[in-house]
């Protein structure tokens, strides 16, 4: 029983780096105003990306710069297409979905083909921090994980830091509430908001990459299964600020472990039912904390400086 | 006169200027076309025959043309289940789970039922289907009512559900056990939709889509209560303030979408497959999506879109099957179709500046 503790806590953190990583990388983007909603598709063409370039250079390394570099390219368009084109963010983020969806399954088939036996790659190990680890029970649970769930921590603390206790983080924000006093006060909301969606694509492509590098060892199609959907509700559920989303994560990736966990004991509920749980769980979720989270004022709107307000 | 906010597709007159207004169209399709061949060459294929195929797959033979026939009907259904709330200014990304759900009541109905004669049972499928679409529907749109939770995120999360729904379904309750993937036994013959064309095979389920766009049309265009919707999608505020029950009236496009698709799940069960299959929705969600944004909401130019979709669809089959170029290089080509439509839009807007 003891052991089955540990194990599920160790899970937990295991499974709560897509979470976290696409949260905050959407957070960071909302701060400025800029709704990304083709999470979805930026997840499985990283996880793809990832995949593909790690099976071919055999270094996951690069994989995961690949999956960050095509995040930003994504990010770099939805930047260009609701800043300067001020096209609707929604419509322009269902469209790079489309786009990600396609690549996603289209590169893997032209790159590698047919093959009879999957093309796997090594999944990422995991690195012991040195005496840290030794700690009983705690070590084991904290800190004999991959790098990556170090991270994880590390960036939202760092973004907490960013956010909160810089001048930066205070312009950044302010852009999210009220670009034209942003504007007028001196702060560059354009570039602002190219800054923010750019990296907050990068970590989101990541996000995507984790999962073949962790989970599978391969990619298979619509492996995110939604990931990148929960990220939003993620967003709202953790009030778009970085500690928030962190909690958040823990609960998601806690109900995603628990499904899991109770599909393997075996019970009496069918499995069909425990899958559909993290969506459910998501919907009761938002109707306790929807509205009544904080959202950044200006959340899903472009900025035009010419505008006249009424 | 209505505000046209510039980012949002809005309704209107759909004949006023059309060649004018087409133009663009063209020029966005032809730019998406030359992109997406870039790439095909780039890949080492012959970009020519590539394109061929895709279009004239659906015309050189009478079985390509059901075939694409067969697509149109889901394709129309989806894309309307997405524009007649996005007319309202609502997102709903669940026409999927509204399908299955549909296909749920409709298998469900045609299976317990499958001894009434062919007159009664073929409504009560239809209808069955109808009804679970609306209801699922009705999920999102209660809780945008009740909680004021955004419906773009409920309707997707709930088409995960749905999945949820199907597979225990085809697995647990009604499954054939001889089939080798999740599927239901089939319906009693009398819910089958009558045949159009016997062979090959054209079910009567494309006269029902049509008879729904029709009724689409004239409920926006012609109907105080399809007003009362633009109305609210132009401005919330503006209608609310003019007596307009803006709330309820989310619901109720809400309600009526989930319908629509519901039906789309049940035409696919009485009139395809004559049973539930797990993975039947394909990817019509996607597609419909993409048919109502291109359309931007327009009523009229939605079946056409939704017929242009289909070819390149029965087009990227064939594409798959005799050049060995992926299906979802098709995908890639209608993604940029869109993308190359909004930024048309961009260059209307600044020329009539």
């Amino acid at each position: 029983m003891f052991d089955q503790m540990i194990t599920f806590t160790k899970l937990i953190l295991l499974t709560m780096v897509p979470f976290v990583l696409a949260g905050q990388g959407t957070m960071l983007a909302g701060r400025t105003g800029v709704f990304i909603v083709a999470q979805e598709g930026i997840m499985l063409v990283g996880a793809s990306i990832g995949f593909l370039v790690s099976y071919l250079s055999g270094s996951l390394g690069l994989g995961m710069l690949a999956a960050m570099a095509m995040g930003g390219l994504f990010g770099l368009i939805l930047a260009y297409f609701t800043t300067n084109l001020n096209l609707d963010q929604f419509v322009v983020g269902l469209a790079l979905f489309f786009v990600g969806l396609g690549l996603s399954t289209l590169l893997p088939k032209l790159v590698i083909g047919v093959t009879l036996t999957p093309p796997l790659i090594p999944t990422l190990q995991n690195i012991p921090v040195p005496l840290l680890s030794k700690i009983p029970v705690l070590g084991e649970i904290f800190f004999n994980q991959n790098w990556l769930v170090y991270l994880s921590v590390l960036l939202t603390a760092f973004f907490y830091y960013l956010l909160y206790r810089t001048s930066f983080g205070l312009e950044l924000r302010s852009v999210g509430e009220n670009s034209q006093a942003a504007d007028s006060l001196g702060v560059n909301v354009r570039r602002m908001r190219y800054l923010t969606t750019i990296i907050g694509c990068m970590i989101i492509g990541l996000a995507g990459a984790y999962l073949p590098m962790v989970y599978t060892g391969l990619f298979t199609e619509g492996m995110v299964k939604g990931r990148g959907w929960l990220t939003i509700a993620l967003a709202f559920f953790g009030g778009w600020s970085p500690h928030t989303i962190f909690y958040a994560s823990l609960f998601f990736a806690g109900i995603e472990v628990l499904a899991y966990r109770v599909q393997v004991i075996g019970s009496i509920i069918p499995y069909q039912f425990l899958l559909m749980m993290p969506y459910i769980a998501t919907i009761l979720v938002m109707i306790f904390t929807f509205g009544r989270a904080h959202t950044p004022a200006l959340l899903g709107q472009n900025y035009n400086r010419e505008k006249r307000t009424m | 006169m209505l505000n046209q906010t510039r980012s949002r597709p809005l309704i209107t007159n759909p004949f006023l200027g059309l060649g004018k207004r087409l133009f663009p169209y063209f020029l966005a399709v032809l730019f998406a076309f030359v992109a997406a061949g870039i790439f095909i060459v780039a890949m080492g294929f012959n970009v020519f025959q590539a394109y061929e195929t895709i279009f004239t797959t659906s015309f050189r033979t009478t079985h390509g043309f059901v075939q694409t026939l067969v697509k149109f009907v889901p394709l129309l259904l989806q894309a309307l289940a997405f524009t007649l709330p996005l007319a309202a200014g609502k997102f709903n990304i669940g026409g999927e789970g509204q399908m299955l759900v549909g296909g749920i009541g409709a298998t469900a109905t045609g299976i317990l039922l499958a001894d009434l004669p062919p007159w009664l049972l073929l409504p009560m499928v239809l209808l069955a289907g109808v009804v679970c679409g609306a209801l699922w529907g009705l999920i999102p749109g209660w809780l945008l009512y009740r909680f004021n939770i955004s419906e773009i995120l409920t309707t997707v999360l709930l088409n995960f559900v749905s999945f949820g729904l199907v597979d225990y379904i085809a697995t647990k309750v009604w499954q054939d056990a001889t089939a080798g993937h999740p599927t239901t036994v089939p319906i009693g013959t009398g819910g089958y939709l009558p045949l159009l064309i016997k062979e090959p095979p054209l079910h009567s389920g494309i006269l029902l889509a049509l008879l729904v766009t029709a009724g689409v049309y004239i409920y926006i265009n012609w109907t105080t209560a399809g007003y009362d919707l633009i109305a609210t999608g132009a401005n919330p505020r503006a209608a609310k303030v003019f007596g307009v029950n803006v709330r309820v009236l989310f619901v109720l496009s809400l309600v009526v979408a989930g319908g629509i698709a519901g039906l789309s799940g049940s035409i696919e069960v009485a009139g395809f497959h004559h049973r539930l299959i797990e993975g039947m929705q394909a990817n019509y969600l996607v597609l419909g999506l993409m048919i109502g944004l291109i359309a931007k909401g327009n009523t009229i130019a939605v079946p056409f879109v939704a017929m242009f979709i289909s070819i390149l669809e029965v087009g990227a089959g064939a594409l798959q099957r005799t050049m060995m170029i992926p299906v979802q290089m098709v995908l890639i080509i209608e993604a940029l179709v869109l993308i190359f439509i909004l930024l048309s839009d961009v260059i209307v807007d600044f020329r009539r500046r």
